[in-house]
């Protein structure tokens, strides 16, 4: 009867769980370890990129996004789930710049990814996603470093870590962790703390790192221009590297 | 536009921005109201302007006040003028087919307390003014008054003036518009709103 | 199949033929009265359309030493409206009469004036496309100005603005010459306040009208007789 009658995979257990939301958590909790450290002057968002046969070209693999100008995106879970949230952060910041001519501030766009994550605990037919994001924007009120997790919630963070290794790294970031941080310190300490849990060897092309630096200035105009959002370079990466060893 | 009447104006002063409109609301040739309101504000230190078909005036009003405070909320910000600007643009033009027939006008100060003025046409194509923008049935009338009555870096009363006469004038010579003004002027610190008497015919 | 009309018949429509003489030159005129001379000025564009034919054509025309005329609209009617008052000056087609031989004197700027409204109405169904002002003195002396429309129906004012840019620059002067809306009293003015709001007049309305630009031709008629001033103005 109780088969017959449910239409929704996430229905509430007696003890007032939602178990496809834990279970979802658990697939992010197994997936790879992704980094983010909120620094003064921007944000570092890093995750290891780990294919699981050395005969996969990974040149093209793509774990941290540009979302917009302004705002990137890191996940720990799974790589299809992934992409379908990056369409949709995309077309939710072009939307909104369609009817306002200026890239969406970071929580507006991470309300937005959250409440399609949302949707889909609550609607029929659907599963949750089985990832949790970081998502780090800089805007008019500085940058943001925000974790959003397959229930729907989100909530900012000055450093955090998700996936496979994230209980130790957290701990490691709380040690490594100040107020006056600095970007070049921050994507140190975000190597690092890949590091830390690292399985094989460490390299530009087995590590991903977006970073977003800079202030916003006002044009003569009165338009606003954002510090945007890029991603280091395999070079870049190589650089950072050979000073950590 | 020609159905109801109504003017609209903004210029840009010293730190400090004015809109002025008139009162008139007819059937054609016929007045019937000589309180129609067309100008409103959209947050503490930004106003909209609305001429044109009265039904849709209104209608419009009502739209952007739902959107303004919906973005308010969403946002946990007032709108900037600039943004605003773009938010009407964007709501015209969704019905480029079939539009609505108002040629909005935006004057306000932003964050920094720069002055922001701009118009768009019926489908939401915005013209950024440094000096003053027009808007209704009196927009030639307009046009030749500011052209020759403004000038840069005017104080808050002086705009007032200028403003006050570029609008009187040229309802005068509009059989559309007229039968009072309504004057406001932004600062940084208050808003001046002055309703102003003129000609009754 | 039943059918009323044989479909071997060819159909015809009626084509129509219109005879449409009229174009709008564009232009702008305006005449200013003062206490004891009088300003007529107009630019000198002629356009049609979007193209300009030519930046330097005058629209004023000096008919006497009291007495300027000026004229927009349609180029063509314009030129053969001033030829045939200056005709009339000499020679009245209106009365039979030639005025100066009959008369022995020049007409007074009152008499063209009567004599123009006379000659638009004369046309009044097939009437000459011209904005006519008529500046000049009267016969005490006094800064005069007569407006028309294009059959014929004439005022005296104190200020009138006509042509392309009239719209944009009537509110100007009646705000400025005529007082309209102010506090104050209203006084006469200098000449040399008249040519400044002259001047500012059409430099404003150059910006905003694309039929108004090139030059600005200002004839300022005093009991001295009848001076011609040149000033630019925007050419785009």
């Amino acid at each position: 009867m109780a088969d017959r009658y449910s239409f929704s995979l996430t229905t509430f257990s007696p003890s007032g769980k939602l178990v496809q939301i834990e279970y979802a958590l658990n697939v992010v909790s197994q997936g790879v370890t992704s980094i983010g450290i909120k620094a003064t002057n921007g944000i570092v968002i890093a995750t290891e990129k780990k294919a699981v046969s050395t005969l996969i070209d990974d040149s093209s693999l793509e774990k941290v996004s540009v979302i917009s100008k302004n705002i990137g995106m890191v996940y720990s879970g799974m790589g299809p789930d992934y992409r379908v949230l990056v369409n949709k952060a995309r077309k939710a910041a072009q939307a909104y710049k369609r009817v306002y001519m200026e890239e969406p501030p970071t929580a507006i766009l991470v309300k937005e990814i959250a409440s399609v994550m949302q949707e889909f605990t609550q609607s029929g037919g659907v599963r949750p996603f089985g990832v949790s994001l970081l998502i780090a924007g800089f805007d008019e009120s500085g940058p943001w470093l925000y974790q959003v997790d397959p229930s729907g919630s989100y909530w900012p963070w000055k450093a955090t870590a998700i996936g496979k290794n994230m209980v130790n790294a957290k701990t490691f970031l709380e040690k490594r962790y100040n107020e006056e941080i600095e970007l070049e310190d921050a994507i140190h300490t975000a190597i690092l703390t890949l590091k830390e849990g690292f399985e094989g060897q460490m390299t530009e092309n087995t590590i991903e790192i977006g970073v977003i630096t800079g202030s916003p200035t006002v044009q003569e105009d009165g338009v606003v221009v954002l510090p945007e959002f890029r991603k280091l370079s395999p070079n870049e990466i190589k650089d950072y590297l050979a000073n950590i060893a | 536009m020609e159905y109801n009447g109504g003017a609209v104006v903004a210029m840009v002063g010293k730190n400090c921005v004015a809109i002025a409109c008139d009162k008139r609301l007819g059937v054609q040739a016929m007045t019937i109201s000589t309180e129609f309101k067309k100008i409103f504000q959209a947050t503490p230190k930004t106003y909209l302007g609305l001429p044109g078909l009265a039904t849709d005036v209104q209608t419009l009003a009502e739209k952007f006040r739902f959107k303004i405070n919906m973005y308010k909320l969403k946002e946990e910000r007032e709108i900037e003028p600039r943004t605003l600007a773009h938010l009407v643009s964007s709501t015209l033009y969704e019905r480029r087919f079939g539009p609505w027939f108002t040629e909005p006008v935006v004057a306000g100060l932003d964050k920094n307390n720069n002055p922001f003025i701009c118009n768009t046409d019926t489908i939401g194509c915005i013209n950024f003014a440094k000096d003053f923008v027009v808007s209704g049935t009196s927009t030639n009338q307009l046009y030749g008054m500011c052209e020759s009555l403004w000038e840069p870096d005017l104080e808050p009363e002086d705009l007032f003036e200028t403003i006050s006469q570029a609008l009187m004038n040229a309802v005068d010579r509009d059989c559309l518009a007229g039968w009072g003004a309504e004057v406001v002027v932004i600062t940084p610190d208050k808003i001046i709103t002055r309703t102003l008497k003129s000609r009754m015919d | 199949m039943m059918s009323t009309v044989p479909s071997e018949l060819p159909v015809t429509a009626p084509i129509e033929h219109r005879f449409d003489p009229y174009v709008d030159n564009g232009g702008t005129l305006l005449s200013i009265a003062g206490k004891d001379f009088c300003v007529v000025a107009a630019d000198t564009r002629l356009s049609e359309g979007y193209s300009i034919h030519t930046r330097y054509v005058p629209k004023s025309v000096k008919l006497s030493d009291k007495t300027v005329i000026s004229m927009g609209g349609c180029y063509a009617d314009c030129l053969t409206l001033t030829k045939r008052i200056q005709q009339n000056m000499e020679a009245s087609l209106v009365a039979p009469m030639w005025y100066r031989h009959a008369h022995g004197k020049t007409m007074s700027t009152a008499a063209i004036a009567q004599m123009l409204s006379i000659m638009l109405y004369q046309k009044r169904f097939f009437p000459f496309y011209s904005w006519c002002i008529l500046g000049g003195l009267d016969e005490e002396g006094r800064g005069a100005v007569y407006t028309y429309d294009p059959v014929g129906s004439y005022e005296r004012e104190a200020c009138r603005c006509a042509g392309s840019a009239s719209s944009l620059i009537q509110p100007f002067l009646d705000n400025q010459i005529n007082f309209k809306n102010q506090a104050s009293e209203r006084r006469e003015l200098s000449l040399d306040q008249v040519l400044r709001i002259t001047k500012d007049s059409f430099t404003s309305a150059t910006e905003r009208d694309i039929y108004t630009g090139d030059y600005l031709e200002i004839f300022v008629i005093t009991s001295n007789g009848v001076e011609l001033q040149k000033m630019g103005l925007k050419k785009d």
